[in-house]
Parts: C-alpha cells; sequence; structure tokens
C-alpha cells in the first residue's frame, strides 16, 4: 500500500513509567515502540500531542518533559473524561499513541542572557516543566530563575519532588503556595493566591520575562500584577489550552477569532492574546 | 466552435461511465427526497431539484474510519486505511452552489498538513457542475459572488439550451479529459445562445463591507437577537456545502476498533468545552457569532475565501427559521 501520509496516525509508545502526582493527576513516561521514530522524535519546549487511549480516543496534552532530556517524552493529565480514564486505566508496558509534536514553542533562545519568571497554577505547572527543565539544563544561559507555583491545596501540587528538588537549588528561586485553607500544619509554603503571592516576591522586571501558565482566573488576575511589576505585553508568555482535536489546523474546533491555537499557537505573548477576540 | 450534448447523450454518458466501472454521483429521488447517491443509470439523474443535502460528503464523508487498531499477541498493531482503493468518482449534475464548494475547501484541507482523505477523494474526482436556471426564496448564491452560471469548482460545466440539450465548457483538464474519452457523445454547435438563465436571483451583498463591521461588532446586541431563538441543533452545518468541522472519535474496544473522523458543529453545546468544564463559547450566542464569523471572515482571512456559496440549505432545514441571508443583508445595511 504506497500512499501519502495519513496525518492522523498516531507512533506507537510504551508506557515506561507511572507516577501519581495528586490523586486524580497523573505523569505518564514513553518511550517510541519504533526504533527510528525514537532516535528522530523531537520537539521544541511549548508544543503538544495528541496521545491516544485506544477504544477510547484521543485527548491534548502538552509535551510536559524537556526536549534536553532525550529518549523519552511525558505526559501529565487529569482524569476528567472518557480519555483521561482510559489512559489512567493503562499500565506500565502499554501500548498508547502519541500524535504530534505540533503548534508553537516558547523562544528560548531569545530568553538567552535574561531572567525568567515562571508563574503556573494547578494542573498548568506541566507546560512550563517542559520549559524550566529545558533553561535548568542551559542554567548558564540565563540570569535569575524565579518560579511561583501555586494549587488550591498542598495535595493539588504536581511535581512535588522536583519542586522539592527547585527548593534546594541555590540558582533556582521557588515560591510555592496554597489558597488559603488549603495548607497542612506542616506546609512550608506561602499561604494565598499566585496573583498576590507573585506581587509579595516580586521578581524584577528587568532584562526579564515571564511566562504564565493557569487557569483563565488565575491568568486575568496575574496580568495586571505583572504590568505592576514594570513586565510588558511583550514580556509575557502563556498558552491558550483550546480544546483541540486534529491538532492541524482541518477541525475547526480551537479557534480564537482567525487565530487556530493548534497551529499558531499555543504559545503567544501577553499582547498577542490582548489583540484577540476575547473568546478563550 | 461551442459544444453540446443532448440529454439523451448524457444520460447514455452515466451509462457509460458505469460501465468503466466509475462511482457516477448525481441527483436522484431517494424515497421521497433527492440526494446525491451513486447513479446506477443514466435514467437516475434528477435536474430539477437541489439536492436535500450538499455533494461534500463525497469529498468529506460524515462518518469515515481513518485507521484501525488490533492488540495482537499482546502488543499493538495500528494500520492505516488504504486510501489507494478510494473510486475514481463523476460527480454529475451539480449546481454553482454545490460544485464550488469542494474548491473552497481545497484550503483547509492542504493548508500545511495534508488530509490525504479529503485530497485523494479530489484527486480522483471530476466535477460535472451546471447551470441553474431556478431558485427558490431560500437561494442566495448571487448574494455571496457567485452566479446561475458560475464555472469555478467544476471540470466540465454544462449549461441548459432551450431544445433541452446542454451547452458544455471543458472547465479543466479533468474536464476535457472527461470530454475527448466520450468525444462521440457530444457534438458541435453553431452557438449556444438559446442558453436557459431565467433569473438574476437576489441582490449582491458587499462581502468586504460584511467583513468590515464583523471586525468591529464582535460584541454587538445582534447576536443576543439571533440566540433567543437558535436551539443549536447543527442542522445549518450538517446540511452546508461549507461547513467542514469534525471530531475524532474510536469505535471498538481498547483490543480492536477503528478511529473515525466524524462531523461535528460549532453550535453544538460542547464544541469548545475545556476538560476543566470552562467553555469559552458557553451561549448559543456566542456560537452562533462564531458560524458568521468563521463563514465571512476567519476563512477569509485566513484563505482569502468566503465559507459559504449561498446554496441556501441551512436556511431551508433552520427548525425555528433563522435565514443567514437575512442576516447578511441587516448587516450589509448597516451604516457603522
Amino acid at each position: 500500500m504506497c500512499q501519502s501520509k495519513n496525518i492522523y496516525l498516531p507512533n506507537l509508545a510504551t508506557i515506561e513509567a507511572i507516577v501519581d502526582e495528586t490523586p486524580d493527576v497523573r505523569t505518564l513516561r514513553l518511550v517510541f515502540q519504533d526504533d527510528q521514530v525514537r532516535e528522530n522524535f523531537s520537539f521544541r519546549a511549548g508544543q503538544f500531542a495528541e496521545y491516544s487511549a485506544f477504544g477510547a480516543g484521543e485527548s491534548t496534552f502538552c509535551i510536559a518533559s524537556a526536549p534536553t532530556r532525550k529518549g523519552y517524552i511525558e505526559c501529565c493529565f487529569r482524569s476528567v473524561g472518557r480519555v483521561t480514564e482510559s489512559l489512567r486505566r493503562l499500565e506500565v508496558g502499554d501500548s498508547i499513541g502519541v500524535r504530534g509534536p505540533y503548534g508553537n514553542s516558547f523562544p528560548i533562545e531569545q530568553f538567552y542572557g535574561k531572567s525568567l519568571v515562571f508563574i503556573a497554577g494547578g494542573i498548568a505547572l506541566p507546560p512550563l516543566r517542559t520549559v524550566i527543565w529545558n533553561c535548568l539544563d542551559l542554567r548558564d544561559k540565563f540570569k535569575d530563575i524565579t518560579i511561583v507555583y501555586g494549587a488550591r491545596s498542598e495535595a493539588d501540587l504536581v511535581y512535588k519532588r522536583e519542586l522539592a528538588e527547585w527548593q534546594e537549588r541555590d540558582d533556582v528561586r521557588l515560591v510555592k503556595c496554597v489558597d488559603p485553607g488549603g495548607n497542612g500544619p506542616d506546609f512550608d509554603g506561602k499561604v494565598g493566591f499566585v496573583p498576590n503571592v507573585l506581587e509579595e516576591a516580586a521578581p524584577s522586571s528587568e532584562n526579564a520575562v515571564a511566562l504564565v501558565c493557569g487557569p483563565p482566573i488565575m491568568i486575568k488576575f496575574t496580568l495586571p500584577v505583572l504590568e505592576r511589576l514594570g513586565f510588558a505585553d511583550d514580556q509575557i508568555y502563556t498558552t491558550l489550552e483550546n480544546r483541540m482535536k486534529c491538532g492541524v489546523g482541518k477541525c475547526g474546533r480551537c479557534n480564537v477569532g482567525n487565530v487556530y491555537v493548534c497551529k499558531d499557537g499555543p504559545v503567544f505573548t501577553a499582547g498577542e492574546v490582548k489583540a484577540m477576540s476575547q473568546e478563550f | 466552435m461551442p459544444q453540446i450534448i443532448t440529454e439523451e447523450n448524457l444520460r447514455n454518458l452515466i451509462d457509460l461511465l458505469v460501465k468503466e466501472s466509475k462511482v457516477v454521483v448525481g441527483p436522484k429521488e431517494t424515497g421521497s427526497v433527492v440526494l446525491y447517491q451513486p447513479l446506477t443509470a443514466g435514467s437516475d439523474l434528477r435536474l430539477d431539484s437541489l439536492p436535500r443535502r450538499s455533494a461534500k460528503e463525497l469529498f468529506f464523508p460524515i462518518c469515515e474510519n481513518i485507521l484501525t487498531y488490533q492488540r495482537q499477541d499482546g502488543k499493538m498493531q495500528v494500520t492505516d486505511v488504504d486510501r489507494s482503493h478510494f473510486p475514481e468518482t463523476v460527480l454529475i449534475g451539480a449546481p454553482p452552489c454545490d460544485a464550488a464548494s469542494p474548491a473552497i475547501l481545497d484550503a483547509v484541507f492542504s493548508w500545511d498538513y495534508n488530509d490525504e482523505f479529503y485530497l485523494e477523494r479530489r484527486r480522483k474526482s471530476t466535477i460535472v457542475g451546471i447551470a441553474c436556471t431556478k431558485g427558490d426564496d431560500a437561494c442566495f448564491c448571487t448574494a455571496v459572488g457567485l452566479a446561475r452560471d458560475t464555472e469555478a469548482g467544476s471540470d466540465l460545466f454544462l449549461t441548459p439550451l432551450k431544445d433541452g440539450s446542454y451547452g458544455c465548457k471543458a472547465v479543466t483538464e479533468k474536464g476535457k479529459a472527461l470530454v475527448d474519452a466520450h468525444a462521440a457523445l457530444f457534438g458541435e454547435a453553431a452557438s449556444v445562445d438559446a442558453a436557459l438563465f431565467v433569473e438574476q436571483g437576489t441582490e449582491k451583498l458587499d462581502l468586504a463591507k460584511i467583513k468590515n463591521w464583523l471586525e468591529g461588532h464582535f460584541e454587538d446586541p445582534l447576536w443576543e437577537k439571533i440566540a433567543d431563538i437558535c436551539v443549536g441543533c447543527g442542522s445549518c452545518a450538517f446540511i452546508c456545502p461549507a461547513c467542514h468541522c469534525f471530531d475524532i472519535n474510536d469505535e471498538g474496544s481498547t483490543e480492536q476498533g477503528s478511529r473515525r473522523k466524524h462531523w461535528d458543529a460549532c453550535g453544538f453545546s460542547k464544541f469548545t468545552n475545556h476538560a476543566s468544564g470552562h467553555n469559552p463559547r458557553d451561549v448559543q450566542n456566542k456560537r452562533y457569532r462564531n458560524r458568521i464569523m468563521h463563514k465571512f471572515k476567519y476563512y477569509d482571512d485566513k484563505f482569502g475565501k468566503t465559507l459559504c456559496t449561498g446554496c441556501g440549505r441551512c436556511v431551508r432545514a433552520c427548525p425555528v427559521g433563522i435565514d443567514i441571508a437575512e442576516i447578511l443583508s441587516t448587516i450589509n445595511a448597516k451604516q457603522d
């Protein structure tokens, strides 16, 4: 059967490891089964993929691991629907389908020589974790690195082991927080909402970029704080997490105005987001 | 010298193509409605009625397999669909509003990534369009820039003549090849002055002006006014020759099954619903606004084409009587 490429055909990957981040958030480490695919697969931080649980369908997540870590990719998802529940039923050694990488990425080379401020909320740490590790693997190329990460409760914080690792490092400033009431007696972070905690941490905007990822309500209240800290629109990056299906600009699902988030995004500057019809 | 084909020879052409094992699709009476259906003989062809559904499903089926999967000896295997067996197809008897749509949809399906399911069918298809002699109250092709005799999208274009025969014009190489392969059925006419045009259609809209208004009126009371009655049934999208939104789902078990691409509609309430429960288009007026914006602004921004051929099917099918032509006229008449 000699024919042109089927863009909907996934590559098969094996689940090499499973980590439960929270009671309903899970990370899968995936290794492509085909030797050539494994060797040739490359991506940039911020890109996403379509992951399939055969029998249920496909779901869209960012590639959560860093492009500087070769040989595998990781995805991180919350079980909320049919496909994610099916992905959750898979075990180590099982096959899943992966299509991608798709979309644009964070322009990391443009960040060289600058300070980085990462701001994430809840399950939105994975899209920034890929950039954080990418940049930590190239640590000499950046100045200060600040990470502000918050969740509703201690239990909802994802990548706890990596938060501990970042906390230990003297070349990273981690400010971890949970919403009021979400803290246990031994919680060693801040108690408060991400925008407030960010304002208090007050990272410098001088020669810096801010990368923001979180629920719409968090982003809405974080952008004014960044403005007060002196960040201009072109110093602020975010990802739009629109519902996607095909991932390649055909199915008509993810558009915000004439922007196809799957093709033109998912990474945008705050200036680009403000110019869009407000429908996300 | 212009070419003609008699009505009898047009039907003979269909018989011949069927004998050649080509799939011939055209308007055919099916139960109580006329639909684009495979024709088994020239006598099946009905040219007096616009098919209830558009011809897009010939290139973009309502539902189709895009892969199959099976677990064998504990190992998952994914198999591509053999598209080399897609048949050579002749679409015959499509009026300009239907013949134009594949040419419009080519842009989205070949943008950056090629959807070979659509494109392979396009490569293997020949479209014989026919000038339209009679619209109805819902038709508005002339309002969106087409005409009763628009050849765009057709490979071979027929013009009904007063004596019952058809003037023929090969618009593309595919159309010329079809005529050359069956030259005996086509004759030469001294002229085709007797072309049968009975209506000019509705008044032309200023699409640039409409687009300009849409750009500045993302928030406008108009959208809420329409949403008061839209029920989000999706009929307008499913019956439209240009709507192309789709979903992808699996059918089968975790052990064996197929992945399928199938039509979807931006009018459905869950179309943009996020896993978190957040829905950017959470009410019907936002969804209907997207439908109009996509057709008359976004698609034009991206691909330089209007995503509407004015066939009027959405007007006829809407259960609550929303008339897209009326909405466009309203916008066209606005001063700011």
